[in-house]
């Protein structure tokens, strides 16, 4: 008979939460074990492509010299509104963006992921891969003390646990931080490419000077049919992200295939030209929690606490979620230091995590964009109907008819009272401020 | 037809989609597939049987869920990209759905 395994903290799951609670507490001196099912850390992990460096330095100041595989940096970004067959575009460019390092870069998880993993390794933390928890277990009085995972005698033991398992929560239910799945209509599904083009070519069709300059688009209206939800245009180094999101709720009623979106964003007539000739290297799905603030499960309980997307940690929004994971990851951490200092481990101490993120943007960006969601929800057509309108009343302002101005006014008030009433438009717009304000 | 709908939002059903084979999106994708356990299962094919819309067909961003002659539903979780669609999508909880074994399953090059 051997001894238990046991370690200070488990982190369940190598992406960005896990492998930042894991950096924290092994730098605290703690015996840190990070379980990831992938074969590697990043193997199942996707986004569209925006990865923000504030939270990475807060974990890891001199991460710019461990030379991180970063794709481009973000120096131009912006909007495109579709209609079917036009675009408004709303794009920002600006020489203060051409820093190093930058505030944002575009990246793929499956190089990303791992390279931040082996941060947490240097660190002192044991990354152990291909390896998927089955359980939490707990003692006789609920209180969570390890592990099971699919190994042969696979059960690992510490007296706390960090779950940073992502948005399939199964973990966090059995936990009872959050009582059961996310409904569809609070959950984003999200189908991506990563198209390959030759850099200089990408840098051609973008207006980019060199490898040191990227464009991140993201593109609302016809992209989701006027659906909730919104698609990107991210540059890599040598080659494109591209992708589709919609609330789940919306492919079920519509009985749309997210890659046949996909496929028609792609062959939009002002999107068509910058993907011409490229190769598809990879294609995936992912799901997005959008269940905001108020519907986020219990971030502690007994010996336990989640983080990232599990949590919920997503602003939809403005496309963040990695650093919120990373910020998340790392309090979280740091909160489980303190547990093994004060050698305290219950919920109620653990709940510190939690007042630690309400002083952060986390929580606070979070809270104020609470009711984004249900907005969205309860005004489907807003997308659709006010991009094609912009987009019509740009085809009458752009073009001489040989009609006086006066007339092309009036017509596009007119346009804009057919499809809307104004005070229909108020209220869409009271909607959406109340939304955005929180 | 520069002017398709007069700027008015087209109902969704009356949008056609381009057909895409979606082969050829998940023969890009590397897989290592656990031949020993489906990590996707129906509970009930019954249940199946009599869901109408059966709008996994459609959502499931794999094209894991497809009909057989007989009307059976069947699973092809070898192309399953792991996203957790079906399980919360599934009308009728119909979907027993789990994470695949340690290592097993897709392997994304990119993300």
């Amino acid at each position: 008979m051997t001894g238990r395994l046991t370690f200070d903290a488990i982190v369940v799951g190598a992406g960005p939460a896990g492998v930042a609670a894991a950096l924290t507490m092994a730098r605290g001196g703690l015996n840190v074990i990070i379980i990831e099912r992938g074969r590697f850390a990043g193997a199942k992990n996707l986004f569209g492509g925006v990865f923000y460096t504030h939270a990475l330095a807060d974990v890891l100041p001199d991460y710019w010299e461990r030379k991180p595989p970063f794709e481009r940096p973000v120096t131009e970004q912006g909007y495109w509104m579709l209609s079917p067959d036009s675009a408004i575009r709303v794009m920002h460019k600006s020489e203060r963006y051409l820093k190093e390092p930058a505030d944002a870069y575009t990246v793929l998880r499956a190089r990303f992921d791992p390279w931040f993993a082996e941060q947490a390794a240097a660190a002192g933390a044991l990354l152990i891969t291909r390896t998927t928890v089955t359980r939490l277990l707990k003692d006789e009085r609920g209180r969570v003390i390890g592990v099971d995972t699919d190994r042969p005698d696979g059960q690992v033991y510490a007296p706390v646990v960090i779950i940073a398992e992502g948005v399939n929560n199964l973990l966090t239910q059995q936990a009872g931080l959050i009582a059961s799945d996310l409904p569809p209509k609070y959950v984003a599904l999200a189908v991506k490419e990563y198209i390959n083009l030759p850099a200089k070519e990408l840098q051609t069709r973008f207006g980019l000077s060199g490898p040191r300059e990227g464009v991140a688009i993201d593109v609302f209206g016809d992209v989701t049919l006027g659906l909730p939800g919104t698609g990107f245009i991210y540059t890599d180094q040598s080659g494109i992200s591209i992708g589709v999101g919609m609330l789940l709720d919306e492919f079920v009623t519509h009985r749309l295939r997210p890659y046949e979106v996909l496929e028609r964003f792609k062959n939009h007539p002002v999107v068509r030209p910058y993907l011409e000739g490229g190769e598809v290297r990879e294609y995936g799905a992912h799901l997005i929690p959008e269940m905001g603030y108020d519907r986020m499960p219990k971030l502690a309980g007994d010996g336990v606490m989640v983080a990232g997307d599990a949590a919920g940690m997503v602003d939809a929004l403005h496309r963040e979620g990695t650093n919120l994971a990373i910020t998340a990851g790392k309090m979280a951490g740091e909160t489980a230091l303190a547990a093994h200092q004060a050698g305290d481990f219950s919920a109620a101490f653990l709940s510190r995590y939690r007042r630690k993120l309400e002083g952060t943007f986390v929580l606070q960006d979070m809270k104020q964009y609470r009711r984004m969601t249900d907005f969205l929800e309860s005004s489907p057509q807003f997308m659709g109907t006010y991009v094609n309108l912009l987009n019509e009343a740009a085809l009458r302002y752009f073009t001489a008819h040989g009609i006086p101005k006066r007339t092309m006014e009036h017509e596009i008030l007119k346009m804009v009272r057919e499809r809307r009433s104004f005070t229909g438009v108020a209220w869409d717009m009271l909607k959406l401020m109340r939304a955005m304000r929180g | 037809m520069s002017n398709r709908n007069n700027g008015q939002t087209a109902p969704v059903a009356d949008i056609k989609l381009p057909h895409v084979n979606i082969d050829d999106l998940i023969v890009c994708l590397k897989y290592y597939v656990d031949e020993e356990n489906a990590h996707i299962r129906i509970k009930d094919q019954a249940i199946c049987a009599a869901c109408n819309p059966k709008p996994c067909l459609a959502f499931c961003p794999a094209h894991v869920f497809e009909t057989d002659r007989h009307g059976r539903m069947m699973v092809s979780y070898q192309a399953c990209v792991e996203c957790g669609s079906c399980r919360i999508a599934c009308p009728f909880r119909n979907v027993d759905w789990r994470l695949p074994r340690g290592g097993h399953g897709v392997a994304y090059k990119y993300g």
